[in-house]
């Protein structure tokens, strides 16, 4: 029940991580484009600017929650790898009720303003006459809060079942780091070798 | 509100916090915050209108707005891209059979792989795992020294931080307020430094104890030079090419960093589709693994950028600077000091911690001991190689130790790092006592 729980939040920070990452390929493909009409065709464009960093901010800021479901934020490990789960489990309970939900909670309360504020007066970037909105992109840091505030509950479930059980629910599988992946490979080759020998 | 007892108490709290090992940018960020809200209350302010929320607010957006750090999803983008280009294979075969001449060859050829396939990728881990898959294997079948080649793979993968264009110096470009284009152009000759001092290495070493590295057998030796040329035009230079056209197209301002990255990720498809390794599949990872990589980088700089506001604010940066006044330190001793610190910091740390949250602490000191950021930029970057490489927590020799054949131990890794290490210190010296090594190239681009 918990686990279905955890899942369906994973999945929820999951898919939007996912839709925002897809920013990557508009951003290389505009930028790209941008550099064509500049050296080819002599037009440079009036919205590439604007374009770049708002891609850019909604890739990062809208795929914190999917990097903290995947355990891709970096965190020093030095002793924490030493510990047992249960160690971790409880530690972690404790330290995300301290140092994650003040920051994110402000950053929602504070996002929030922000945002309204910007919205208020329809901001637009003074970068380029055309006058691209940029509230959209301050609407996204309240977003980008909630969205943290969501996945955290997922973690602090997350640490419950692991001091329930001893060990960390499996996590959801989207794609590794191409190390993690050859490194599992070779682990999972060791295995089956291991029981090869044993047979 | 200055108070530097307090600013001290956070400082100390998140070195702790740190060590308990939770994810560092929210830490950052919530201790900005709290810390911040007692720093900016007043009596009978309302709990809503703290001045920390628009602190945070403004420190977020300027993350998201930076348009020196837009070129970070960018490279990322093109280095895994090229990282499932299936290009690594022939790129190492064509130098390999380039360099049969030479003493230690394939140690040689495997170095030359390493650095040019970690400059074009960033990305450390990948690079030793791979080779540590392709190279490593047709070493020991040599009858390399398992030290040497073990040696080789790590430090060769561990340049493509610190090789322009490199992710690691638009961090600190961003950390610091250095232009980037000066940066690139400021690490490029170290950079070349230390990559050659790794081979002059390995060719003196090798010549003067040939049972290290076993001369190839007659007929691998063989091969007709145009037969050599063909398998160079299908690897080496499609890379090289796109390497440099990045690069050249920064350091001639002819592009801003980020169009560069974006044309060198375009450039990235190209040769995936070219190598008919392209694949919705693989596409979609490189995505997916991009938006990751740049979550991690650039929270943590929203972290950082609240956490530090809040900290000078209370006083502690002028603490810390009053204290190594006190010192009474010159610049070569700063400069050994803080080295010395970053040295150790990156055993536990990694770059991105390391850059985006401690050279802040050392950023406003260099003023006074006459240091140019830039040059610190570069000390630092060559610096940063250790952390991969200094035993006990050296993150390329445990990488090499996961994929290689049980025979090779992690003590034979390290010990295969240590002259490599050495190696990096010397460049650091190097580039101390001539440092027109970091600023040349800088001054013929741009001037003074």
């Amino acid at each position: 029940m918990l686990n279905t729980f955890l899942l369906t939040i994973d999945r929820f920070s999951m898919a939007v991580g996912h839709a925002f990452a897809w920013c990557i390929l508009i951003l290389t493909l505009g930028t790209s484009y941008e550099v064509f009409m500049r050296y080819v065709l002599n037009e440079p464009t009036s919205w590439a600017f604007d374009m770049s960093y708002i891609l850019y901010g909604a890739l990062f800021i809208m795929s914190g929650a999917y990097a903290l479901s995947r355990n891709a934020h970096v965190r020093g490990d030095i002793f924490y790898r030493l510990m047992p789960p249960r160690v971790q489990g409880s530690l972690e309970l404790v330290l995300y009720f301290l140092f994650f939900y003040p920051g994110v909670t402000a950053l929602i309360i504070a996002g929030y303003g922000y945002a309204t504020d910007s919205f208020g007066y329809k901001e637009v970037s003074v970068n380029s006459p055309v006058g691209v909105p940029i509230w959209q992109l301050k609407a996204l840091i309240p977003a980008a809060g909630v969205m943290l505030f969501i996945q955290g509950i997922a973690q602090v479930i997350r640490c419950i079942l692991c001091i329930r059980d001893g060990q960390w629910p499996a996590q959801l599988h989207d794609v590794e780091e191409l190390e993690t992946a050859l490194l599992q490979a070779k682990r999972d080759e060791a295995d089956t070798d291991a029981k090869e020998g044993a047979r | 509100m200055s108070n530097p007892e307090l600013a001290i108490l956070m400082l100390g709290l998140f070195v702790f916090i740190i060590l308990l090992g939770f994810p560092i940018a929210f830490t950052l960020m919530a201790m900005g915050v709290a810390f911040g809200f007692y720093a900016y209350y007043t009596p009978g302010q309302d709990f809503f209108d703290n001045r920390v929320y628009y602190l945070l607010s403004q420190n977020t957006f300027s993350i998201m707005n930076n348009d020196v750090l837009t070129a970070v999803p960018l490279f990322l983008f093109m280095g895994y891209m090229i990282e499932r280009s299936n290009i690594l294979d022939r790129l190492f075969y064509s130098i390999e059979v380039a360099l049969r001449k030479v003493p230690g060859s394939m140690a040689v050829a495997t170095l030359v792989t390493c650095a040019l396939f970690a400059t074009a990728t960033g990305i450390v881990g990948a690079v030793v795992t791979l080779m540590g898959l392709l190279a490593l294997p047709a070493m020991l079948r040599a009858g390399y020294d398992h030290k040497l080649a073990s040696g080789v793979i790590c430090a060769g993968g561990t340049l493509g931080i610190l090789i322009p264009p490199s992710i690691m110096l638009i961090v600190y470009a961003a950390t610091s307020a250095v232009s980037v284009v000066k940066l690139y152009a400021a690490a490029l000759l170290p950079g070349f430094l230390l990559a050659g001092l790794y081979v002059i290495y390995v060719v003196v070493l090798t010549t003067l104890n040939p049972k290290l590295a076993p001369k190839l057998p007659e007929a691998k030796v063989k091969v007709p030079l145009y037969k050599v040329a063909l398998l160079l035009l299908q690897a080496f230079f499609p890379l090289a090419i796109l390497i440099l056209s990045v690069l050249g197209a920064i350091l001639f301002g002819l592009a801003t960093p980020s169009e560069a990255a974006a044309i060198g990720a375009l450039g990235a498809m190209v040769l995936a589709v070219a190598y008919r390794a392209f694949s919705w599949q693989r596409l979609k990872e490189a995505v997916f693994l991009t938006a990751r990589t740049s979550a991690m980088v650039c929270w943590l700089f929203v972290g950082s950028w609240t956490f530090s506001s809040v900290f000078s604010y209370l006083g502690g940066e002028g603490l810390i600077k009053e204290f190594v006044m006190s010192l009474d330190l010159n610049t070569i001793t700063f400069l050994l000091l803080s080295q010395l610190i970053i040295f150790i910091l990156g055993w536990p740390l990694e770059w991105s911690e390391i850059i985006i949250i401690f050279i802040p602490i050392f950023l406003p000191l260099l003023s006074h001991f006459g240091v140019d950021p830039l040059f610190f930029g570069v000390l630092v970057a060559l610096n940063l190689q250790t952390s991969f490489l200094t035993p006990p927590m050296a993150m390329s020799a445990y990488y090499l130790k996961g994929i290689a054949p049980k025979f090779l131990h992690l003590a034979t890794i390290f010990k295969g790092c240590l002259p490599f290490l050495s190696m990096v210190f010397v460049a650091m010296a190097a580039i101390y006592i001539f440092p027109q090594l970091v600023y040349w190239l800088p001054e013929v681009f741009y001037g003074n």
